[in-house]
């Protein structure tokens, strides 16, 4: 029964893979140039940004939560990074570390609530969004800030042996995530988390700091995400996120991991995002209306959920 | 009839301290601002209430039945582009009423049919249909535009008490729909959905009328919102999300389905749309609003656990 449970997990999470060999094989063949190296380099890149944020989503979701308060903590890491640099920081180090700080402190804040205080994660974050992005506008105003951080600005550009800055870091922390979440202890509460907060608890989880970790986590991955959103694009400004709390849900569902939570594997959602950057680069191809882009996504996220679980008792 | 008036004043239970808030903010505001003690004054404060309190109301109708509904101020958006766009048909302003709240249930019913028989969690559903109604406005309309006829628009948000008028409806109808046996099916399918189903409620079905309700009164907001402005724009609804969530919580409509009345979703509604005005009036920015409802729905929904703790360590 144990094994049949594992090979249906890792069925799900390879079904994205190999959904997204056969849309590089059948687009390359159709449309000239989508499969060569460079461009599917640029799609990587891409996906690089959703699967950081995608690490604290799935690790929330596995947890039987949902953060939606990621797109505003990835638009405070992009308008907060020129804030809080200072002078002596010539490599530009403590600004990201200052950054990372503000985005895990949010996630915390995050896993208070839910954690310590009893509030719906959705009530949470949602809240925690809503206040973020207020309080975005009064302190950024409506203009834009450039990275002149020197690190940053090396991890926007630079590549070693062929392979871009940005990717690399994205494989080395989803490296970490994943021998963290199926080799530690820590990481198989958070799978008994999800599938029943109650009994977890009464076999000795302790659940609110596990819950508090795993949002601070979320709030750090989407500093990450920021970080690099903002290395690559050059700019920051407020709405810079948003386009990243759909993806970053839609890559956790497409990745095989239950919205219920107890079942899942961050390996699935590295699949979700590159599948998602793809059927973005395909719609673009087609069409590039935003509308249209929109209304895809969301028939996406609805189609892929027979994959992601049911409600139980209903 | 003793029994029906004992029964209504036991589910006034829990709302007394927010009538009270509220009659506190609504003395002040009258204080400050005496103009709302005339008949114009009034009916003008009930018209910038009026989309609120559907909103409110649509939300607390899929609070009630255990779901939770994200896409409302997607709907808002669709529903003011559709009627922007479709009073000036063959059909005119009856044509184009009709097309706006049929398009809302007919939505509304649709996203049901998944969450119902689908047995998918409303959060995720919802989520993804926010943004497939989202770019469905945006085809319609990709930037502000349509016109509403002006006799229309002076019929419902000029100098006439017809937002009052529509209120009442709205109250007396919900009383009528509450004694039919799908208006208790929603209740009682919220409050224990194996119970209602085991006991012959067809809880499937009403479930799915809830979800066309919600949407039928979310696109009335959003056909009286482009009234009031005059023209359609597809992402006028996006504050209603959180304000709709908000104002159902202050009026202590549960997340677990089943809890909830009108009249504290309305008098949520109520107060938050006096606080926006308390603060519009104070000359804080706009955005300020995001702000403090973030902050009432968490210390709202905090409270509870915050005095369980103060009484643990008293």
């Amino acid at each position: 029964m144990r094994f049949r449970l594992a090979m249906t997990d890792t069925t799900r999470a390879a079904l994205p893979y190999g959904l997204i060999v056969l849309l590089w094989v059948v687009a390359g063949a159709v449309l000239p140039g989508f499969a060569k190296p460079g461009h599917i380099r640029y799609m990587i890149e891409l996906a690089a940004v959703i699967g950081l944020v995608g690490i604290g989503q799935t690790l929330v979701v596995i947890g039987g939560g949902i953060d939606l308060s990621v797109a505003a903590t990835i638009t405070v890491a992009a308008i907060v990074m020129p804030l809080v640099s200072f002078a002596p920081d010539t490599t530009g180090i403590g600004a990201i570390v200052l950054t990372l700080a503000v985005a895990g402190g949010i996630g915390a804040i995050n896993g208070i609530g839910i954690g310590y205080l009893g509030l719906p994660p959705l009530i949470m974050t949602l809240a925690t969004a809503t206040t973020l992005q207020g309080l975005l506008v009064i302190i950024a105003g409506g203009s834009a800030v450039t990275v002149n951080n020197p690190l940053l600005v090396w991890l926007g550009s630079a590549r070693i042996i062929g392979i871009p800055v940005d990717i690399l870091v994205w494989a080395a922390i989803a490296a970490l995530c994943l021998a963290w979440l199926h080799g530690t202890r820590t990481g198989a509460t958070v799978f008994a988390l999800g599938t029943n907060p109650l009994a977890s608890r009464l076999s000795g989880v302790a659940e609110r700091r596990v819950t508090l970790m795993l949002y601070a986590v979320s709030g750090l991955t989407a500093g990450c995400a920021g970080l690099l959103l903002l290395a690559m694009n050059g700019q920051g400004y407020v709405g810079i996120g948003d386009p990243y709390l759909l993806s970053s849900i839609a890559a956790v569902v497409l990745g095989g991991t239950s919205i219920l939570g107890g079942r899942g594997t961050y390996a699935g959602t590295i699949a979700g995002a590159i599948l998602l950057v793809t059927m973005t680069a395909l719609i673009t191809v087609v069409n590039a209306s935003a509308g249209w882009r929109s209304i895809i996504l969301g028939c996406l996220i609805l189609g892929m959920l027979p994959l992601s679980g049911r409600d139980q008792n209903r | 009839m003793s029994l029906y008036w004992a029964i209504q004043w036991r589910r006034n239970e829990g709302l007394g301290a927010l009538f009270l808030v509220l009659a506190g903010f609504l003395i002040l505001y009258a204080i400050l601002f005496p103009g709302i003690l005339s008949i114009g004054g009034a009916g003008r404060f009930v018209q910038n209430w009026f989309p609120m309190a559907l909103v409110a109301v649509a939300q607390a109708v899929i609070m009630l039945t255990g779901g939770i509904d994200l896409s409302i101020g997607a709907m808002v958006g669709l529903g003011s582009v559709v009627a922007a766009t479709s009073m000036g048909g063959a059909f005119g302003i009856a044509g184009g009423t009709a097309a706006t709240l049929g398009m809302g249930a007919a939505v509304g019913a649709a996203v049901g049919v998944i969450v119902s028989i689908g047995r998918y969690p409303a959060i995720i559903v919802t989520l993804a249909t926010s943004f497939i109604i989202g770019g469905a406005a945006l085809l319609i309309l990709p930037r502000p535009g349509g016109a509403i006829p002006p006799e229309l628009s002076e019929f419902l948000a000029g100098d006439h008490p017809t937002a009052v008028l529509m209120l009442i409806l709205l109250i007396l109808g919900w009383k009528l729909y509450q004694a039919t046996p799908l208006g208790m099916g929603l209740v009682a399918g919220g409050d224990n959905p194996i119970g209602a189903y085991r006991s012959g409620v067809a809880t499937r079905t009403a479930r799915i009328f809830a979800y066309a309700l919600s949407g039928l009164l979310t696109a009335c907001a959003g056909l009286y919102v482009a009234a009031q402005t005059g023209s359609g724009d597809p992402v006028i609804g996006q504050p209603f999300t959180l304000a709709a969530i908000a104002a159902a919580v202050l009026g202590g409509v549960s997340f677990l389905g089943g809890q909830g009345t009108l009249r504290g979703a309305l008098a949520g509604s109520l107060l938050m749309s006096v606080l926006i005005n308390v603060m519009f009036f104070m000359n804080l920015p706009p955005v300020a609003q995001y702000v403090v409802q973030g902050l009432i729905i968490v210390i709202t929904v905090a409270l509870p656990q915050l005095k369980r703790m103060l009484r643990r360590i008293a």
